[in-house]
């Protein structure tokens, strides 16, 4: 008896054991820290890095790629991915649970959690070493000004082109039914009537639409075709320092009824309000529709696509329209002030100055051209060709998506290198896109501080966003859309306009 | 005879009591059995309840930098926040609606179909059936959302384009919020009806035959045998489930709801969990997220207690 419960004693004791080392054990796995920290770092010694950044892309890069980079930088990289379409969870747990890496991609700055975990100095303030390093140092003011949050930069910032967005349209289309390209709104709706009723591609029934779009209000077309009437950019602030909403102005409303034009006549896919963005493309590479609205450089990839389904498919890119027909008109609103977010350095990972000073290295020798080649192009001879000219061609594209895309939204800068695409639609855009900077629309609000939109804002956001759709399928009149632009201003859109009022006039005092 | 061994029964019963009082719970009389509890037990601490006291941060301006005991106490500030909030009552409504409507529409239909399987005599009929029925649960909600949105887009649908064939006007399924809860309740029938049966089907089984017999020598038909014999067996089956789908209440599914949601259709489709992730995690607002997690915590507390003491006074045994 006694023997027993000894025995079972000790079978309870190895029990409790195992238990409590299997916890330990699982919490041990997340907190461990990278190896050798608090040992100062030598500037050329092999740098131990890791990297949560986002994933663009299905699945994350083979290792080919990055042991190149590894060599290149000398350093040794752990990444740890998160999928774009979960950033916004995922980054803000990790910040709630401080289970971080000694870089963090951040690029949502306007996220209020992003924001305050930046305030309160979680992470390293770069501003006083970034002229040390060849590459960081010519980060030009305005970027590094945009880039801050109160006054203050907390990582390194990715530079993107300023404005990237445009039309895509069917080329051999226009030549079939005698148009012309526009370069008016009203010209771009012709086009959009002519492919919907005039049969483009000849088949003798009625299977396309002119305009094919996605359930994005941003990034798919209404917001580009919004800055081709005027609107401003998110705010507008006026020479006194009022601040207005864009859904305030004329050109958000004009906006509106242009896509509400659209939507009765049936010039538009009648689903874009739930249709996903690969729908989309695959819809424009089916031949079902002409005119697509986003990113200048997705040309490319809608050509691509069709190959084999469409391969008349011809397509010109437009840049230059306007509602007036003015090109003192043209406007075309940045993306995040061309900011592209933060490579930021939490002090909880990258303990002193010397580690900082190395990590910042790291982030310098990416930008160096051969490294900016790997992660764009590849390895020369495996995934691409390059010509005298430093045009690169893509040799296998299947071998590239999988191995070389996905480093490429890890680009700390994504243009004016040597080495550059030779295909001549990329070349295309990459010109466009150089245009639309001259005539970018900034956010002024993009780096002013509101409590209520920290905490609100993209609830009331949802308000807005609701109201329009319905405005253009028509279940809202006018007077419905002003009833939720009023129940936006009660609910907290008041406080929103005076509290970046009163940040702005402080920053221009 | 009889009386001593009675006396000394007893002495020993009083012993034992006594015993248990002085050893607390006799911890080494039943060493073996309070170990086989154990993991059990550390499971239970460790990830249900040790969690739990992190609902404090509904009571708090959460930091994450600052942790729970550095971050400042504001009271019922969140709670305020929520009750005030226009969204509120669109959101219970929603939330009670399809709650209402996955009783009333979903939770008979199982039942119905165990009845009816159980009646099927071809063996392997019966078990193909079942296996069919199976397969839609092992799918996710993303390739079901998915499947619906080819059936019932506008622009190419199947079922839109049979609505055009025959000239009837198209219907726009997805963005409509008419339709979002028929969509959505049709989506939880095809998926996991089958899935459902599954209890029910092995409580028909135990039924005693002899019942089943008897009831054929009065003459009933098998509609009679249904209603007077299986029906009754699996009473105490159908209660417990229906305690416990009530349980989940608030748990409409997040992930199906979030994949329908779109702005077409919010003022039906937002619910406690779509809103939880868009205004609070996605803003990376914790206490106010906690908030409203713990508000449907605390209902779905309550209708369990109603209905199970509900279940009582019909005469049934209830959970707990």
């Amino acid at each position: 008896m006694k023997k027993v419960a000894r025995k079972a004693r000790k079978t309870g004791a190895l029990l409790l054991c195992t238990t409590i080392l299997l916890l330990s054990a699982c919490s041990g796995g997340a907190s461990s820290n990278q190896a050798a920290s608090g040992e100062p770092y030598d500037e050329n010694s092999k740098a131990n890095i890791s990297w949560l950044n986002i994933l663009h892309t299905a699945s994350p890069p083979t290792e080919t790629i990055l042991n190149k980079i590894e060599e290149k930088t000398n350093s040794d990289i752990q990444f740890s991915w998160i999928p774009d379409a979960s950033k916004e969870e995922r980054i803000n747990t990790s910040l709630a649970s401080d289970s971080l890496a000694d870089i963090v991609t951040l690029t949502m700055l306007d996220n209020s959690s992003v924001r305050n975990s930046l305030k309160s100095g979680l992470f390293w303030d770069v501003e006083p070493y970034l002229n040390d390093y060849p590459n960081l140092a010519k980060i030009s003011e305005d970027t590094r000004r945009s880039a801050s949050i109160s006054g203050t930069l907390y990582g390194v910032p990715f530079q993107k082109d300023l404005a990237r967005n445009g039309i895509t349209i069917r080329k051999d289309w226009l030549d079939k039914l005698g148009l012309e390209t526009p370069h008016t709104t009203a010209e771009l709706m012709e086009v959009a009537r002519a492919f919907t009723e005039d049969d483009p591609d000849g088949n003798g029934k009625d299977d396309t639409t002119g305009f094919v779009d996605r359930s994005d209000l941003t990034y798919g077309a209404f917001k580009t075709l919004s800055s081709y009437f005027g609107t401003p950019n998110i705010w507008e602030v006026s020479a006194d320092g009022k601040m207005t909403p864009e859904f305030m102005t004329q050109g958000y409303a004009d906006t509106m009824d242009y896509m509400k034009e659209l939507y009765q006549k049936g010039y538009i896919n009648q689903d874009f309000a739930v249709t996903a963005k690969t729908d989309q493309q695959q819809k424009f590479a089916q031949g079902r529709a002409g005119i697509y609205v986003g990113a200048i450089f997705d040309s490319k990839n809608l050509l691509n696509m069709a190959k084999g389904i469409q391969d008349d498919m011809e397509l010109v890119l437009v840049n230059d329209i306007t509602s007036t027909g003015n090109e003192a008109d043209r406007a075309i609103w940045a993306a995040n002030n061309g900011i592209g977010g933060l490579l930021s350095f939490p002090r909880s990972e990258v303990k002193d100055e010397a580690e900082l000073k190395r990590v910042l290295k790291f982030v310098n020798d990416l930008l160096d051209e051969d490294v900016y080649a790997l992660m764009t192009y590849g390895i020369e001879g495996t995934h691409y060709t390059v010509d005298d000219q430093d045009a690169a061609t893509i040799i296998d594209t299947d071998l590239w998506q999988q191995e070389v895309q996905p480093f490429s939204a890890s680009r700390p800068k994504e243009s004016g290198f040597k080495i550059h695409d030779a295909d001549p639609l990329k070349k295309e855009s990459d010109k466009l896109i150089a245009d639309n900077a001259d005539y970018a629309v900034l956010n002024p609000a993009y780096s002013l501080e509101s409590e209520t939109y920290n905490t609100q804002g993209s609830e009331l956001q949802k308000t807005i966003t609701d109201a329009t759709y319905k405005y253009i399928l028509g279940e809202l009149d006018r007077a419905g859309f002003d009833a939720a632009v009023e129940s936006w201003k009660k609910s907290g859109g008041d406080a929103i306009i005076a509290e970046y009022e009163a940040a702005y006039k402080e920053i221009q005092s | 005879m009889a009386k001593p061994v009675n006396v000394s029964d007893a002495s020993l019963l009083t012993h034992d009591r006594q015993a248990v009082r002085k050893r607390g719970f006799g911890v080494r009389k039943h060493m073996l059995l309070y170990l086989m509890i154990l993991p059990g037990f550390l499971y239970f601490v460790v990830f249900k309840y040790f969690p739990m006291g992190g609902l404090v941060i509904a009571f708090q301006d959460y930091q994450p930098y600052r942790g729970i005991m550095g971050s400042e106490w504001v009271g019922f500030k969140h709670f305020i926040r929520l009750f005030t909030e226009p969204t509120f009552f669109m959101l219970l409504r929603n939330t009670l609606v399809l709650f209402a409507m996955n009783i009333v529409f979903f939770f008979p239909l199982p039942i119905i179909l165990a009845l009816m399987l159980n009646e099927v005599r071809h063996k392997f009929f019966k078990n193909s059936i079942q296996t069919i029925i199976y397969i839609p649960h092992f799918m996710s909600w993303v390739i079901i959302v998915s499947i619906t949105y080819v059936f019932l887009t506008v622009d190419g649908g199947v079922l839109n384009e049979l609505l055009a064939a025959v000239g009837l006007p198209k219907i726009s399924f997805l963005t409509s919020s008419e339709w979002l809860r028929t969509v959505y309740i049709g989506q939880i029938i095809w998926k996991e009806l089958g899935w459902s049966t599954i209890i029910y089907l092995a409580a028909i089984t135990v039924v005693d035959t002899q019942l089943y017999e008897a009831a054929e020598m009065d003459g009933a038909g098998r509609l009679r045998k249904t209603w007077h014999v299986t029906l009754p067996a699996i009473r105490p089956v159908i209660i417990t489930l229906l305690i416990l789908k009530i349980g989940s209440t608030l748990d409409l599914g997040f992930e199906h709801m979030y994949l329908l949601l779109n702005s077409l259709n919010r003022e039906v489709a937002e619910i406690f969990d779509t809103y939880i992730y868009t205004a609070g995690l996605k803003n990376g607002q914790l206490s106010y997220s906690t908030t409203v997690g713990l508000f449907k915590g605390v209902v779905g507390l309550v209708l369990v207690m109603l209905s199970n003491r509900l279940a009582k006074k019909m005469g049934e045994d209830g959970v707990y």
